[in-house]
Formats: C-alpha cells, structure tokens, sequence
C-alpha cells in the first residue's frame, strides 16, 4: 500500500491529537489535579525530591487502589527552587495552565506564604511543611484553606521549653535570626517558659550576614545564662557557636535540629559542640502509615525514609486529601473536600493507615488516618503537633536520648 | 568598661574586613571610574582559593597567599576580558557589567563548590585574660595580617614608581597620558591590586564566619557605605571609614538593637554626607 503525502500528514495528525483529546475528555469527568511545589533546588534542596517522589508515589498508591470518589489523581510538578518570587511563578502556572484544585508540598515558610495569597484566591486548597505562626491565621489562612503537616515554630519553642524543663534549667537566653521561623521559635519557648511561672533572661534577635556576633552574645552572656536557646539557621549558628567557644563561657544550648546538623559538628568540632541539645520534629516511627511510606521512600530513594521527615509529610498528605474525597463522594468540589478533612484524619473513628483501608472502611463509618508523619488530628487552624526527638551531641555525633510529646 | 572594649576590639576586626573590601573597591575606583559591584565576589574567589590552598597545605599563611592570588589573577581577567572592552562607554555600563560579572562568579562557584557552608578548620583556643579583658589570639592574627597588607599596599602607592603612575593617573588620566604613562599597564597592576585586596578580606571573613557563595555578595552594602563615607577614591579614606562603621556598629547596638546595625551605618553615612558632602577624605572634583 502506499500513502500519498496528504494521507500521511492526516494519519500523523490524528494520532498525535488523538490523546491529547482523550485525556483532555478523561481529565473533564475523571481527574483530581493535583501540584507538587516542593524545594529541589536552593535550600530546601536535601528534602525536596524526596517529597516530589513521594506524592508522585502516594498518588499511584491512590489510583491503583480505583481512584478516590470516583476520580484518579493527576500530579503536576513543579519546583519551588526555596525561593517566593520562583513559587509564586510556579504557582501562577499550575493554577492557571494545569488548573490544579490543590497545591501540596511547600516548605520554607517564606514561600508558604508568597504562595497562600494565590491558592485562597483561587479557593484552592496548599498544604505546606512550613514552621511559620503567621501561616495559622489571616490575612494567610483566611479561607481556612491552609493545612500544614509540619509543626508550628511555636510548638518547637514548647518543645524547647519542655526539653529546658526536663534539663532541670533554671535561667534560659534566647537568641534568634531576624525572620519569621527565627523569632516563631524563640517567642513560642518564651511563651510556654512564662506560662510554666519561669522567667528568661535575655532575648537577642539578631541581623544574618554579620562577620561578628560578638555584640550579640555579650549581651546575652552578661545575663548569666544557663542555657541559649536559639532559633537559627545553620551558617549564623556555625559563626555564634565559635565565638562563643572562644569567649570561654561554658553555658549549654538548645538548638533546632535543622542548625545543629552534623554539618554544624564538622564545622566545629567534637571538643566546641559537646552537650549541645538538637530539637526536631519526627515522623510517627512506629505506626503501620510509616512502614508503608518507608517501603515507598526506600524504593524511590534507596535510603531510610527516617531520612526526610518532609518527604513523610507529603505522602500523608496525598492519603489525607485522597480520604476525603473519598468520603466527599464523586465529584466533589474542593470545599467539600476541605470540609471533609478534619473529619477523615481527626479522632473518633476506626484507624486506619493506608488509603486502601480507609476507603473500605469508609464504606461503614467513619475513620481516623493515623499518618506516616504524625498522627494528624488537624487543630482550628489546620496545624497538627508531631513528636519531638530530643538528641545530645557527644564526642561529635548526635544521638537522639529521649522523644517528647506535647 | 571591659565589655565595652571587647566590643571596640571586635568591631574594629569587623571594620578591618569592610574598610580593606572598600579600599580595593576605592583603588578600582580612583582609575577606572565606576563602583565594582563584583568587589564582594572578588572576596568570596579569595576565600574559596584560600580554603583549598589551606586545605592542601595545612598552613594558613600558604591558603592566604594562594587566596591573594587567585583575587589577583580574577581582577585581571575581568578586566581583560570585560572592561577593557567597555573603555570610553559611559560608567553605568562598566558599573551594570561588573554586576554581571559578580553573578558569573557566583554561579561558577556555586556550580563547583555547591552552595552549602565551608569552614577554615582552625584550632580554636580561649582568649587571653588581659586584666579583665579577653582578647582572641585569632583576632589578633587577623588585624596584624590586615595592618600588613595595608602597609604593602600604601607603600607601593607612594614609594614605587608604579604607585606614583597609578596615582597619576587616578588624578588626571590625559595628563598622565601625555606624560608618556602607559595607562594599560597601570590598569593591569591596579585590577591586581584591587582584585588581591579585595580577596584578603575574603579570607578574613571567611575565617572569622562561613565560607559560601553569597558572602562577599552580601557584604557589598556596608562596603560600599565605607567607600562612599571615605570620600569615594581615596584609599585612606576608605580604611579609617570601614574601621569606623565597624567600631561604631558594635558598641552602639546594645544600645539601640542588633537589627539596626546596617541602619545605623547608614546613619552615619547620611550624617557625614549632610556635614561633608566628599566624605571624610574626599575632594571636591573639578569637570574635566
């Protein structure tokens, strides 16, 4: 047989067409759209695609178990690049090209909250691993649109204070980077040290890029503090801690795991970083959630899915928002799925812990998600409270002793 | 009182670092006539070289030196390769291309050396107790190493007969043109300078914080301020200047807050600009 050129070029043209018009028809009837901004560049770089793996993961999961209320989930992903101006471009185009019903993934808080203004005038749901306080009420959460999987800066600062309580310490400092997460974290230990009848002594809040930090610490250490509890980043920590070592002070720190890393104690050495307390977040390591997310994380990543707690978050919140479509029933719009939310992950029904289960038992009753990264029981404004490990550096490493709850 | 002092011996290292970032900025300057926004990155290529000569080495003086050098060879390619070029074009070209440049450095290093933290792995070691006084032995090193540099650089300005061309020209280019100075060659060996300059306070920062990407970048600002508060050009200017916004910056913020060190250098700044419209150095120019 042979084709005249006309012939060809139609035959061509209709198959290229030809899924781009089925997927657009299938897309209109059957798919939830869903989009992934996460940071895999810039800071958040460690993180971010892991948790872009693990949507992309826990979507499958959701659309080999059929789909939820009757639609399968299409991901779009893009990166946040851990900068607001590079998110807000990004969230421009899935919301405007891939018209997304929910933005999933956001990190940095600084980018949570460049982006939220778009995602609440689209009345469209971001889920966010961002430590922020500002994220928890309007002008940001004004729609109640907000949900955030990770712990609020002021839950840090309790745990920080539980831990100072639990130390036995009786005259805690604060010091803390001038920005949103920096001064959350101070002010959250400030305010549950206080309520708790204590008294801190001496509050910095300090400018980055300095070449010293002297001026800061003097302040602080002229009050006789037992303990600094910081709210900081990595390199601002790396430049304080060395100069308070060089001081010959000997007051102990607490510090968010994020500053004092194992790059802080390459940085600085066994003899500078000795008994230094790191504080962070976990994922809910024992739970059946975690043991189906670590299977995917190991799988996609090839290492311990205890090695991103970011990466646990966004997978619950693929199955979270999967759950309530569930119960929202088909076709659902993205109100009546934010509605059903608490409902699916707050207590009172039966656990359940992955999304196949749930959607079975959904058919009897009600249910409550134990997730991966917690066990989610999403408060008034849309945040939940993790678990804390608390770790110790010693002869330079850190080693977790003790997890405290709130 | 102590504390006090403390803090003046701290901010006059801090001041060090600004005021030899603003002489190597001021020595471009005093030449080529346009304010190198590539001077902080020139300091970040200073302290990446000087961490690897360090780490190969083990001797910190060795690092340094290979620091020094790599700003050098960087200030001449720049000017070799981009504003050379731009010779005779207006100065907001030369001023917009060095911005260019900065991003470039930037990039390649954040290309090759990633945009975590790097550290001088030095020992560190308890002050000395003078009287009630603690003074770092490191800091000491540094500012006897800043003092050092700047004596090389004054001397070859006014005892060597390169200095006294670059000086000629800085004053009156055609003059010295017609005065048989070849204006290239002084272009060469002021981007040298200026480029080692500006690498030295690299490596000073850079032992006294982190070593990464963006940190000369970041210093640009208070730099700049110091050039500009020393009579922009002038070299002795722009040391005392940065020694002082340095000093200042440090015993005035306990007093009035540690987030507003960069305002209140900009205080200064304005202050100055009001009472001495040159700067504290400067003279006032005639049209050419």
């Amino acid at each position: 047989m042979t084709l005249s050129r006309r012939q060809t070029l139609a035959g061509l043209a209709g198959t290229l067409l030809l899924p781009a018009l089925t997927r657009g028809a299938f897309a209109q009837t059957a798919a939830f759209r869903i989009g992934a901004l996460n940071p895999v560049t810039g800071a958040g770089a460690p993180y971010g695609s892991g948790m872009q793996k693990m949507i992309l993961a826990a979507a499958e999961m959701v659309n080999a178990a059929g789909g939820a209320g009757g639609r399968t989930l299409e991901i779009s992903a893009e990166d946040s690049q851990t900068q607001p101006q590079a998110a807000v471009l990004a969230a421009k185009k899935l919301i405007e090209v891939n018209k997304v019903q929910a933005i999933l993934g956001t990190w940095a808080s600084g980018v949570s909250l460049a982006v939220a203004p778009l995602t609440n005038d689209a009345g469209i749901l971001l889920m966010n691993t961002s430590g922020a306080p500002a994220l928890s009420v309007p002008p940001a959460n004004a729609k109640g649109l907000l949900y955030r999987f990770q712990a609020t800066n002021d839950r840090f600062g309790r745990a920080f204070a539980e831990v100072a309580k639990k130390e036995g310490f009786k005259r805690p400092a604060t010091m803390a980077f001038n920005n949103a997460s920096g001064i959350g974290n101070t002010e959250g230990f400030k305010k549950a040290w206080e309520a708790q009848g204590g008294k801190v002594v001496a509050e910095v809040v300090y400018e980055p890029n300095q070449p010293s930090y002297r001026a800061e610490l003097q302040k602080v250490l002229a009050a006789k503090p037992d303990v600094i509890v910081m709210g900081s980043y990595l390199a601002d920590t790396t430049i304080i801690l060395r100069e308070w070592f060089q001081t010959g002070e000997t007051t102990k720190f607490i510090i968010p795991a994020w500053a004092a890393n194992p790059q802080l104690v390459q940085a600085l050495g066994p003899e500078v970083t000795e008994g230094i307390i790191a504080v962070d977040s976990i994922s809910n390591e024992g739970s059946d959630a975690f043991k189906a997310y670590d299977a995917a994380y190991q799988k996609a990543m090839g290492q311990s899915g205890l090695s991103n707690v970011y990466a646990a978050m966004t997978w619950d919140m693929v199955v979270v928002l999967a759950l309530a479509m569930e119960a929202a029933g088909p076709n659902a719009d993205v109100a009546a799925i934010a509605a059903k939310l608490r409902e699916v992950a707050g207590p009172g029904g039966k656990p359940v812990s992955t999304f196949a289960e749930g959607k079975a038992a959904l058919k009897d009753g009600k249910i409550d998600y134990q997730g991966a990264s917690s066990i989610l029981d999403f408060d008034q404004y849309g945040d939940v409270t993790p678990d804390f490990s608390v770790s110790f550096a010693s002869k330079g490493k850190i080693e977790r002793k003790y997890v405290v709850k709130l | 009182m102590s504390g006090f002092l403390e803090l003046a011996i701290s901010g006059l290292m801090s001041g060090l670092v600004i005021g030899l970032a603003a002489l190597a900025l001021t020595l471009v300057f005093g030449v080529a006539r346009f304010a190198n926004a590539a001077t902080g990155d020139f300091m970040t290529c200073g302290a990446y070289a000087a961490l690897a000569g360090f780490t190969a080495t083990g001797s910190i003086v060795l690092g340094g030196l290979v620091g020094l050098a790599a700003g050098a060879l960087v200030g001449v390619l720049s000017y070799l390769l981009v504003f050379r070029v731009l010779e005779g074009r207006p100065s907001v070209s030369a001023l917009l291309a060095s911005i260019g440049v900065g991003f470039v450095i930037r990039a390649v290093l954040g290309l090759i050396y990633g945009h975590g933290q790097q550290v001088f792995q030095l020992p560190l070691v308890r002050p000395w107790r003078v009287y009630d006084l603690r003074i770092q032995p490191n800091d000491l090193k540094i500012g006897i190493a800043a003092l050092a540099t700047l004596a090389v650089v004054f001397l070859i300005l006014h005892a060597t007969p390169m200095g006294r061309r670059m000086r000629a020209v800085a004053d009156d280019p055609m003059l010295a043109r017609v005065s048989g100075i070849a204006p290239r060659k002084v272009m060469l060996g002021l981007w040298a300078m200026g480029g080692a300059v500006a690498a030295l306070a690299g490596v000073l920062l850079g032992i006294k914080t982190v070593v990464s990407p963006e940190m000369g970048w970041e210093m640009l600002i208070p730099v700049f301020a110091a050039a500009v508060l020393g009579g922009i050009g002038h070299p002795v200017g722009a040391v005392v200047a940065g020694v002082l916004l340095g000093v200042l910056q440090e015993i005035a913020t306990p007093y009035v807050g540690f987030t507003y060190k960069l305002a209140l250098a900009f205080v200064v700044l304005l202050i100055v600009l009001l009472v001495r419209p040159k700067g504290l150095f400067g003279r006032v120019e005639g049209v050419r």
